[in-house]
């Protein structure tokens, strides 16, 4: 079992719907993103494409993040879903720097609230200390919504098919761009998708083998 | 930065050199010019530049290392994956080292050491001074980095400041005549090798990938070409070319301290200046690829 997701470029509207319903679930902090929406134009006027690219951790085969943690941090499941023990990370900021993707940030600043110089609000707090604790000087990162997976499973749910046992990102998009499956499977709906549509992961010549493919 | 220039274009990294980053551009500096100071050091039996080799490597370099990290009372565990993880690695050579060197050093000073340990204890003084230049060219998501010539760049610079510090502690000690002439003909080669490798490095580079290309363009035209044209190579090579040409024909001898001494300053800021570029201007490429969009 590997999980991945597919995400279609072209139902993509860019509504930031995956990326706020990401941060509201984990109460990330300001500046963290473990989802983002990316908008560009490209080409030369008259001939503009805009762009929209949707991105998080792409929970890579083989790994560069596992790699390079010297502490054993950074580890993947068998299920492919690469996440990070915050307890035996050190900070030291190496899977950071070899993401070729940059889908990993160091959490410096646990203070840092969204309305500066008004301290933590009474939802701050209760989202940091609470609800979904990161610890501070660790690097974070997108996990596939790993607790939701796991609580899922353990009640007979199938991820990708039931929204209680899906990532939040999947469930919050309005256009149904984002599907969510077993990429080990040849009969699950992402692997149908990549096969059919010619799905395509990003920067493959570096050999990382990502479980988040687009279609265009 | 704004996101979508990340997806349209070459984006540096940040975590190695910016805010508190610095301190790890330091760290690899320091680290790797003390074990390169002991390396040349023990070639001399030269116990005090060992022991100033050993706290360059240890106390400095060691100690901004920790101070960089989020936890550093867990660094420790930075031990933990020898098996894939360069920066583990590192820590294992740079502790067998220390530990090694200080037990080399204190038998020199009150027994006698083997050849044996000498041997062991220098093999880890090298391993530390190329495991930063491996750390990086590991990531595979910076062309700059990504390339086989960085680590030996890296050993030979590494080796080249531990030679002009040991120089320094001859000439401090009044070594002249013996120590300073055979380090002064380390340094000579030393120099053109280094010379010889960043113009390789930079050329290789340049031609890899697109991304290579604008990292290269970067060091030597881009915002910070002042830096690399007056500070890396008038000063950290065309001073000490300059020095060494002149000792090289008039005998070391006859060279006044003041210069030897500002020719091993020059060496060692354009070192670690040709190091900051390394770092500052290592990019990674777009993620939507180059080839298949014009960006506007």
């Amino acid at each position: 079992m590997r999980w991945g997701m597919v995400i279609d470029r072209k139902r993509c509207i860019g509504c930031y719907s995956c990326m706020i319903s990401c941060k509201q679930s984990h109460a990330l902090p300001p500046d963290i993103f473990w989802n983002r929406v990316l908008i560009s134009e490209t080409g030369t006027y008259p001939t503009v494409t805009k762009q929209i690219l949707p991105v998080l951790c792409n929970h890579c085969k083989e790994a560069a993040c596992v790699d390079a943690c010297p502490t054993g941090a950074t580890t993947k499941r068998e299920d492919g879903i690469v996440w990070v023990d915050a307890d035996k990370c050190v900070g030291c900021r190496y899977c950071v720097i070899a993401c070729p993707y940059q889908m990993r940030t160091y959490y410096a600043d646990d203070k840092k609230e969204y309305w500066p110089g008004q301290g933590l609000s009474e939802l701050e707090r209760f989202g940091r200390e609470e609800f979904y604790p990161i610890q501070a000087k660790t690097v974070v990162k997108c996990n596939f919504c790993i607790e939701r997976l796991d609580k899922g499973q353990a009640e007979g749910l199938k991820p990708g098919k039931d929204r209680e046992a899906t990532p939040v990102c999947v469930n919050a998009c309005p256009v149904t761009a984002r599907t969510f499956g077993d990429l080990d499977d040849p009969t699950s709906n992402v692997s149908i998708l990549i096969k059919e549509r010619k799905g395509y992961p990003l920067h493959h010549e570096y050999g990382t083998e990502p479980s988040v493919y687009y279609l265009d | 930065m704004t996101s979508y220039k990340w997806m349209v274009d070459y984006t540096p990294q940040t975590e190695w050199i910016n805010g508190r980053g610095i301190l790890l551009w330091l760290a690899f500096f320091f680290i790797e010019l003390g074990a390169g100071v002991f390396f040349v050091a023990s070639f001399f039996k030269s116990l005090e530049a060992m022991l100033i080799g050993w706290l360059i490597c240890g106390v400095i370099g060691g100690g901004v290392h920790i101070m960089y990290l989020g936890h550093p009372f867990r660094f420790w565990r930075m031990i933990r994956k020898p098996g894939s993880s360069w920066i583990s690695r590192g820590l294992i050579f740079v502790s067998i080292f220390l530990t090694l060197g200080l037990v080399h050093m204190a038998l020199v000073q009150w027994a006698s050491s083997s050849v044996a340990l000498v041997v062991v204890v220098d093999l880890f003084a090298f391993l530390t001074i190329v495991y930063g230049g491996f750390a990086m060219n590991s990531v595979n998501g910076i062309p700059l980095w990504n390339t086989a010539l960085l680590p030996i760049l890296y050993a030979v610079s590494g080796i080249w400041g531990g030679a002009g510090i040991a120089l320094g502690v001859a000439l401090g000690t009044g070594a002249v005549s013996t120590l300073g002439v055979s380090l002064e003909e380390w340094i000579r080669l030393l120099l053109i090798s280094y010379i010889v490798l960043l113009i390789v490095y930079l050329i290789s580079v340049r031609y890899t990938n697109p991304t290579g290309k604008v990292s290269v363009r970067r060091i030597i035209a881009g915002g910070y070409w002042p830096i690399m044209w007056f500070v890396v190579v008038l000063v950290g090579l065309v001073i000490p070319i300059t020095v060494v040409a002149i000792s090289f024909i008039n005998g070391i001898e006859t060279m006044p301290l003041f210069v030897l001494y500002f020719s091993i300053l020059c060496e060692l800021i354009g070192d670690i200046t040709m190091r900051y570029l390394i770092l500052k201007d290592g990019l990674y490429s777009p993620l939507i690829s180059s080839s298949e969009y014009t960006t506007a």
